[in-house]
């Protein structure tokens, strides 16, 4: 009996055994487990410790701003001036099976969520979620222009308002899975969203001069989706539904001598059915997915003379498959393949319409164009063990794009590119890249839509010829346990060579570098740096050549430090500083002008935070965040210092910010 | 002073040295994945489940800590814990008790045991449609473990904390990270957004990990207004957002690749209007305030009847 035992048991560990140092890698999945000898029914896991009930923390925050502008709401996160205010919990309850989950981090304040989680193991959850985020693009954005439901009314009387939207999402979902009841590996889900966006951005209108305003923004859109998942031992498939319908609040636009004079967004829906599925055969794993769509579109039109209709009936149909393979032929080699087609066919109705030219009709008639584009792409890629330690990765993309009306029908996108990652030397870890892929298509041309409209010369860049090379490094050095180096740095250069007008070529390059020290058990540091650089050249033609060159610069450095160990372990001490300098810098040949302008910002953000254990269930948090935030564009002039246009006004950014946060928080133990 | 040199000094001799070896820690990967199979093959469990398991390693408040999430979890027959309990992921006990001279399946950033080995721990149970396109994903080519973002031992994956996302991704994805803090750049700083709001970590079956069929599409989910259909469409615009816009973070205004008008003039260059020279911004029409905004202001599409040219 013994004996025999151990033969079967022999035959089975070679049998794994080959096909471990064949084509399969070791599968250590639970249903593959060797449960001869296993015996559950002994286990009365003594040692094993029951969590029921409540856990997590829940606590509040308040505090106190100090701001110039209200743009800091963007760098800290919370409020603009004054005192803020916020709930925050974590918080888990757990009891036979049952489950609940409740997150809330700043709720109350201009940013902050709350996300609540019920239901039972393997049966159901229900999940409910609120979220605002708010953002601010300017503040004292200067406007003559008052809104007032669909009239912009001039005014002596200059307004200043700050052009920021929020956003207030709320979602409801809902998962049941079935498996329990029927046997089979099914379930379903479904989910509701909604979000409103209002507030005010920067817009432009013509009248007949343009003038900028802020333009308010009143917006929902709702999105729901369903879906059965169905599953096997080997085999996984889903079929979802998508839709998406989104509406504007507010009208188009009219001044109260020039009605309709900006067309407002049009509601708009989106459909999408969709099936997936995965098939796994032995060492291969096949997926693939289905995805038909619709999106619709049926707005009022503006009523002016040369407008034929009514409203429009914008309908595009979207389809799009993908069909992926990947298998390991052999412990060494792996090889992967996959094939996406994807296809938007726009049926939308077409009319011609008047167009105006400077404002004053010129008898021109324009008709739309329902601009179809199909896509294929199809990549390749194997990954090949050279030795213990080292990988050689290697693939082919190809991409073409058919598109009508465009000035190039076709193009097409190919490129290799591989990897090289090393793990055999100890502490280090090295990634090495590179890439070369060249684009090139039908014959350029400027279509009988487009030919009075473009330089013959110009080959506009996502259609143009280019030839992109790219090369990518990086090293991960852990010389001692405490101390752990990242360095990354990249190379790519787009060269559009075909190009005479239009973007001629591109850089990118830059590196990060990021070091971590765990100095002692309660003393953690860290500091990285980063750099980058954008070097683009283009030229335009005005009777002569011109050349542009644009240089844009980016470095981000940070420092922080975090001390655990004072105060028999209950105080922790923690700062982060941080700074950022984006930049772009314009030459322009010939120029009789010095300079371009400035166009750059920078920031320095400083946090300190200090936090105390009271007791093992209390700790209070106290927090100083202070930011300086510079941007300036020297496109942003004052309002009437061109002829011709009226702006918002200098809407740069200069500001000192500083927030004072203190929170409590209570453990449920 | 002296007193917090000393104890520093002395926590950098103590970590600086090597930790103690495990009998297996001079297998290689290959070595050790091999002795796992076979222990695995083997199927030598251990006779009281997580009490054998326990008696040694109890004391470790990390092994502890299985219990305060759901794999540990005694109530849902999905659990490990209701199963096989440590077994169930870490392998056969085998006689890994009896001296600890046998390895038993581990994870993370210690275990030499390779990623795809790892996985199919966890992927003997979690295969759901999050993971439907894993084998095909960059994070499986580039040989990334679910352990390198999960965390099993614990009340709560961190990465499953709206929170701790974006910390998690860029804790590799450097780049990403700075580009955060760029002049324009989506609300992460603060996580108000997360990486996954856009990318699925398993894997998608569309470019780049993106979580709707394309990009246009993962872009609408947020962006809807600029979904259309539109009367009057602008080709590059319907064909893809990112010919303009570079999603991460820009060192110009709204997340544009260049700024306007010189974007524009990429690629409109009709005579004496779009190929106007600007030799300073700011100082007229075309170059101040919104640039070529300021007259095409639609430049996501328009529906006025006499939009053609997008100033309506």
């Amino acid at each position: 009996m013994r004996s025999t035992k151990l033969f079967s048991l022999n035959l089975i560990t070679l049998a794994l055994f080959g096909t471990a140092t064949g084509a399969m890698a070791a599968d250590f999945g639970v249903q593959r487990a060797n449960t001869e000898s296993l015996k559950t029914a002994n286990y009365q896991c003594k040692r094993c410790v029951i969590t029921d009930g409540y856990s997590g923390t829940v606590g509040a925050s308040v505090g106190v701003i100090d701001a110039d502008d209200d743009h800091a709401i963007n760098q800290l996160g919370t409020g603009t001036d004054g005192a803020i205010a916020g709930v925050n919990a974590d918080m888990a309850y757990q009891q036979s099976g049952y489950r609940a989950k409740v997150q809330a981090h700043q709720l109350g304040m201009d940013n902050g969520f709350i996300n609540i989680e019920a239901g039972k193991s393997e049966l159901y959850q229900l999940d409910m979620d609120f979220q605002t985020i708010t953002t601010n693009q300017y503040s004292n954005a200067q406007t003559n222009l008052w809104h007032n439901n669909g009239m912009l009314t001039p005014s002596e009387h200059t307004r200043e308002l700050n052009l920021d939207l929020q956003r207030q999402r709320g979602g409801i979902g809902f998962e049941y899975d079935f498996s329990a009841l029927t046997e089979l590996g099914l379930s379903s889900y479904a989910r509701f969203d909604r979000e409103d966006k209002t507030g005010h951005r920067s817009a432009s209108l013509m009248s007949p001069s343009p003038v900028n305003f802020a333009e308010p923004v009143d917006e929902t859109t709702d999105k729901f989706s369903a879906g059965i998942v169905l599953d096997g031992d080997n085999w996984l498939s889903e079929l979802s539904y998508h839709g998406s319908r989104y509406e504007n609040n507010i009208s188009d636009l009219s001044l109260p001598y020039s009605y309709d004079v900006y067309s407002a967004t049009p509601d708009n829906q989106a459909h999408q059915v969709s099936l997936s599925g995965q098939y796994r055969l032995a060492s291969s794993v096949f997926s693939g997915r289905v995805v038909s769509g619709r999106m619709i579109q049926d707005q009022e039109l503006v009523q002016m003379s040369g407008n034929p209709i009514q409203n429009w009936d914008g309908q595009v149909d979207t389809f799009s498959s993908n069909l992926a393979a990947s298998t390991r032929v052999s412990s060494r080699l792996r090889l992967g393949a996959s094939y996406d087609y994807n296809k938007r066919d726009n049926r939308s109705s077409v009319f011609d319409f008047a167009q105006y030219e400077y404002d004053s009709m010129s008898g021109a008639f324009k008709q739309n164009t329902p601009m179809d584009i199909e896509r294929q792409t199809f990549k390749a890629n194997a990954s090949y063990r050279l030795a213990s330690g080292y990988r050689l990765q290697a693939g082919y993309d190809y991409k073409q794009v058919e598109r009508s009306y465009g000035e190039r029908e076709e193009t097409q996108d190919s490129e290799v590119w591989s990897k090289l990652n090393i793990r055999a030397i100890d502490k280090l870890t090295l990634d090495f890249g590179l890439s070369y892929g060249e684009r090139g298509g039908s014959d350029y041309q400027a279509n009988e839509l487009t030919s009075d409209e473009t330089d013959s010369l110009m080959r506009k860049y996502h259609l143009a010829d280019r030839n992109r090379t790219e090369v990518n490094a990086r090293a991960s050095y852990t010389p001692l346990e405490w101390l752990t180096v990242d360095v990354s740095t990249y190379y790519a250069n787009d060269d559009y060579d075909a190009t005479e007008i239009g973007l001629t070529q591109a850089k990118d390059y830059g590196y990060d570098a990021n070091i971590h020290l765990q100095v002692s058990k309660p003393l953690s540091v860290y500091a990285f740096a980063g750099q980058q650089w954008i070097d683009s050249d283009q030229s335009g033609d005005q009777s002569a050549i011109w050349h542009t060159e644009i240089r844009d610069q980016f470095i981000n450095l940070g420092l922080g430090a975090t001390y655990s160990g004072l105060m028999e372990d209950r105080l922790t001490l923690g700062m982060d500083y941080l700074f950022a300098n984006s930049e772009s810098n314009t030459g322009v040949s010939p120029s009789n002008e010095a300079s371009y302008g400035a166009y750059y910002s920078y920031s320095h953000s400083m946090s300190l935070y200090g936090q105390y254990m009271i007791s093992p269930q209390m700790a209070l948090k106290l927090a100083y965040q202070y930011e300086r935030y510079f941007d300036t564009d020297s496109a942003m002039v004052t309002a009437d210092s061109n002829s011709g246009l009226i702006t918002l006004g200098e809407i740069n950014h200069n500001y000192n910010a500083h927030q004072l946060m203190l929170t409590f928080s209570y453990k449920l133990l | 002073m002296a007193k917090l040199m000393a104890t520093i000094l002395l926590t950098l001799l103590i970590t600086a040295l090597p930790a103690q070896a495990t009998p297996w820690s001079s297998l290689d990967s290959q070595q050790l994945e091999q002795k796992l199979t076979e222990k695995f093959a083997e199927g030598k469990y251990s006779p009281k489940g997580a009490d054998s398991c326990l008696m040694c390693h109890k004391k470790s408040p990390k092994v502890m800590a299985i219990f305060d999430g759901v794999h540990g979890d005694m109530s849902s027959s999905k659990s490990p814990m209701a199963g096989m309990q440590c077994e169930a992921c870490h392998g056969p006990q085998g006689k890994h008790n009896r001296g600890g001279k046998e390895p038993m399946i581990s994870f993370g950033a210690d275990s030499k045991l390779p990623a795809e080995s790892q996985n199919s721990v966890c992927q003997g149970c979690h295969n759901d449609p999050k993971q439907m396109a894993w084998h095909n994903s960059t994070h499986n080519l580039e040989e990334v473990a679910c352990a390198d973002c999960h965390q099993i031992h614990a009340a709560k994956d961190p990465v499953l904390d709206r929170l701790m996302v974006n910390d998690t991704c860029t804790s590799c994805h450097t780049r990403a990270k700075a580009d955060m803090n760029k002049r324009s750049s989506h609300p992460m700083k603060w996580d108000q957004m997360t990486c996954i709001d856009c990318h699925s970590p398993h894997g998608s079956m569309t470019e780049s990990a993106l979580i709707k069929p394309s990009l246009n599409e993962t872009c609408a989910e947020c962006h809807a207004d600029k979904r259309g259909p539109f009367l009057w469409e602008h080709a590059p615009v319907m064909e893809d957002c990112s010919n303009c816009h570079t999603a991460h973070g820009s060192v110009n205004e709204a997340l544009l690749k260049t700024r306007v008008p010189q974007l524009c003039q990429q690629c409109h260059a009709d005579d004496g209007h779009a190929s106007r020279v600007a030799t300073q911004a700011g100082q007229d029409a075309f170059s101040a305030g919104k640039s070529c905004l300021n007259c095409h202001s639609k430049v996501h599409g328009s529906n006025h009847p006499a939009g053609s040219n997008f100033a309506r």
